[in-house]
């Protein structure tokens, strides 16, 4: 459908008037508010996931994208719970004990919710046992860890040793953040590591499961 | 000013990191330390001494002028960290900054570095070095999203068109004049050298995107206070050192060069060799090997450091380009690993001898 694709391309493109506009055109012609958020938001934001990882946009304009997303959902939402739609998983996310950066963790909830994932944010300075009870609480699929400093490495460490322990064979644990490498995230036994927000989705995925 | 100063530890090779925090980290009672003027002076200048500089770098701690300033504003000590404007606070805020800076003594923990730059200053041979956050960094740190503002104003909305641009417009008000009065109480004290350091004038905060559309918020946002102090600076006759680990791009470089400071600070993304051509000559480059990654023996293994310490050297002299070799930012103290970065800078300092080839 067109207006799906013009969707798409409104969200990716951070246009939230137009974002807002088609998204009330395609409810008043019938598409139900799930195909709107799967077939127009989340190809919308995997494109700018896509544009970002081959550096043609940057930080901002993801942000500018998720607000038009946003704004999108902010008409979907109530539809959708009405509907009794939910999102197929769960994450959740935080920066690390210790650590008060969040730029970095706020763009892969942004992306996550971008891709329809049920996000459960616990902000920065997250103590391993709050990650713990989150993820036991929600039924997460996935628990993202952030870090920027590397003085809160030990905390990430930490963190992924108690989430091993907590007997939640579901949960999927994913590092991210600037010291963070794939060989520290094989190092502390996290299943998964992203290297930007814009990789972000397609390793949950397939820490879940599915062919990304 | 003694840009010949620098220019002449540059012509020496000489090599040093950024590492007080490591050496403060070696005494059974950091947190006292830090609160406790000569002492800090004395962890600052072993520092020095142990890593072979004349140039004594304090603690880079970046979240002491924003703890400060919303103390000031009655911000309770325990929620400083996380706090941030919800909108933009008004223009009586910096009223009341400037007479509560005015009427107060700096916190302990300033207080406690003016202290040791003054005991650096008096009772030592070294060259006593102060520093600060700088303003847009700062500013970066009063808002919860401070990216979204700073990108509608590149837009060209003004403060008066849009309450976020107003917000962050407020908060570099406020950050640049905390950090002018934390610069002039330094200078007080006798630095002879001040290290602003400015991770968030990066790619992350100013779009390539849209700075390629012409605007000028970067110049507004970043170099603009930025220019400030560095005439604070050049009034004073003290040397003004410019850092950014941020990822940048080469315009942005040439930005921060144009603030003409005498050394520049740049973080492990860039290749300071082709930066060189960049930078004018009078301006000494320092960094950048990547020591973020030294905690681990995994990620930097120990025998790596010397080689690309001698790699970088050997290209920086290959540019001709003043140059002295060193870290990316602080190294800062890692628990349980802090033997592991020490040794590492040992290396990168040739203070640990090869072992001999079999």
């Amino acid at each position: 459908m067109p207006l799906l694709t013009d969707l798409s391309a409104a969200v990716a493109a951070g246009k939230r008037i137009d974002t807002i506009r088609i998204t009330q055109e395609l409810l008043a012609a019938g598409t139900s508010p799930q195909d709107v958020v799967e077939q127009g938001l989340v190809p919308g934001m995997a494109n700018v996931g896509e544009l970002f990882r081959r550096n043609e946009i940057f930080v901002p304009e993801m942000l500018v994208a998720a607000r038009a997303m946003k704004e999108a959902l902010k008409l979907l939402e109530p539809l959708l719970a009405k509907a009794g739609i939910k999102p197929k998983y769960t994450v959740v996310i935080g920066t690390v004990q210790g650590d008060l950066h969040d730029i970095g963790k706020n763009l892969v909830a942004m992306m996550w919710k971008g891709a329809n994932f049920a996000v459960v944010d616990l902000g920065t300075n997250v103590s391993a046992d709050r990650y713990v009870a989150a993820a036991r609480e929600h039924n997460a699929n996935v628990v993202g860890l952030s870090a920027l400093l590397t003085t809160t490495m030990p905390a990430m460490k930490e963190t992924v040793r108690l989430l091993k322990e907590a007997n939640l064979p579901n949960v999927k644990i994913m590092v991210g953040g600037a010291p963070i490498t794939q060989a520290f995230a094989d190092e502390i036994g996290a299943d998964g590591y992203s290297a930007d927000a814009g990789s972000a989705v397609n390793i949950a995925l397939k820490l879940v499961g599915e062919a990304a | 000013m003694s840009r010949s100063y620098f220019l002449e530890l540059a012509a020496k090779n000489l090599r040093m990191p950024i590492g007080a925090d490591l050496v403060l980290h070696q005494h059974r009672d950091p947190a006292a330390i830090l609160l406790d003027g000569p002492r800090l002076g004395d962890v600052i200048a072993e520092a020095a001494v142990s890593f072979g500089t004349p140039l004594a770098f304090p603690i880079m701690d970046l979240k002491l002028e924003k703890a400060w300033l919303l103390s000031l504003l009655g911000v309770p000590a325990t929620e400083v960290d996380s706090y941030h404007f919800a909108e933009d606070p008004g223009a009586d805020t910096v009223t009341r900054l400037v007479a509560g800076l005015a009427a107060n003594p700096p916190p302990p923990r300033v207080a406690a570095n003016l202290a040791a730059l003054r005991h650096v200053a008096t009772t030592t041979p070294l060259y006593p070095v102060g520093m600060s956050i700088g303003p847009f960094s700062l500013a970066t740190k009063l808002l919860a999203d401070p990216i979204m503002p700073v990108y509608v104003a590149g837009t060209g909305a003004t403060a008066a068109e849009d309450p976020e641009v107003a917000l962050v417009e407020r908060a570099l008000e406020l950050a640049q004049t905390i950090v002018l009065h934390s610069i002039q109480l330094q200078l007080q004290a006798g630095a002879k050298a001040v290290f602003i350091a400015e991770p968030a004038a990066n790619q992350v905060f100013f779009s390539p995107k849209q700075l390629e559309t012409g605007t000028d918020i970067f110049a507004r946002y970043a170099i603009a206070p930025n220019r400030a102090i560095a005439d604070l600076l050049v009034a004073h006759g003290v040397d003004h050192l410019f850092h950014c680990c941020g990822e940048i791009t080469d315009q942005m470089l040439t930005d921060f060069c144009s603030l003409h400071p005498v050394l520049l600070s740049l973080g492990s993304s860039r290749r300071l060799w082709e930066d060189a051509a960049i930078v004018p000559a009078d301006i000494v480059l320092y960094g950048n090997l990547p020591s973020k990654r030294f905690y681990s023996n995994q990620l930097t293994p120990p025998e790596s450091v010397k080689v690309m310490a001698d790699e970088l050297e050997a290209k920086m002299r290959a540019t001709g380009h003043a140059f002295i070799l060193g870290t990316e930012c602080d190294t800062l103290h890692v628990e349980g690993c802090g033997d592991i970065i020490c040794n590492k800078l040992h290396r990168m300092l040739n203070l640990i001898p090869p072992i001999p080839a079999e």
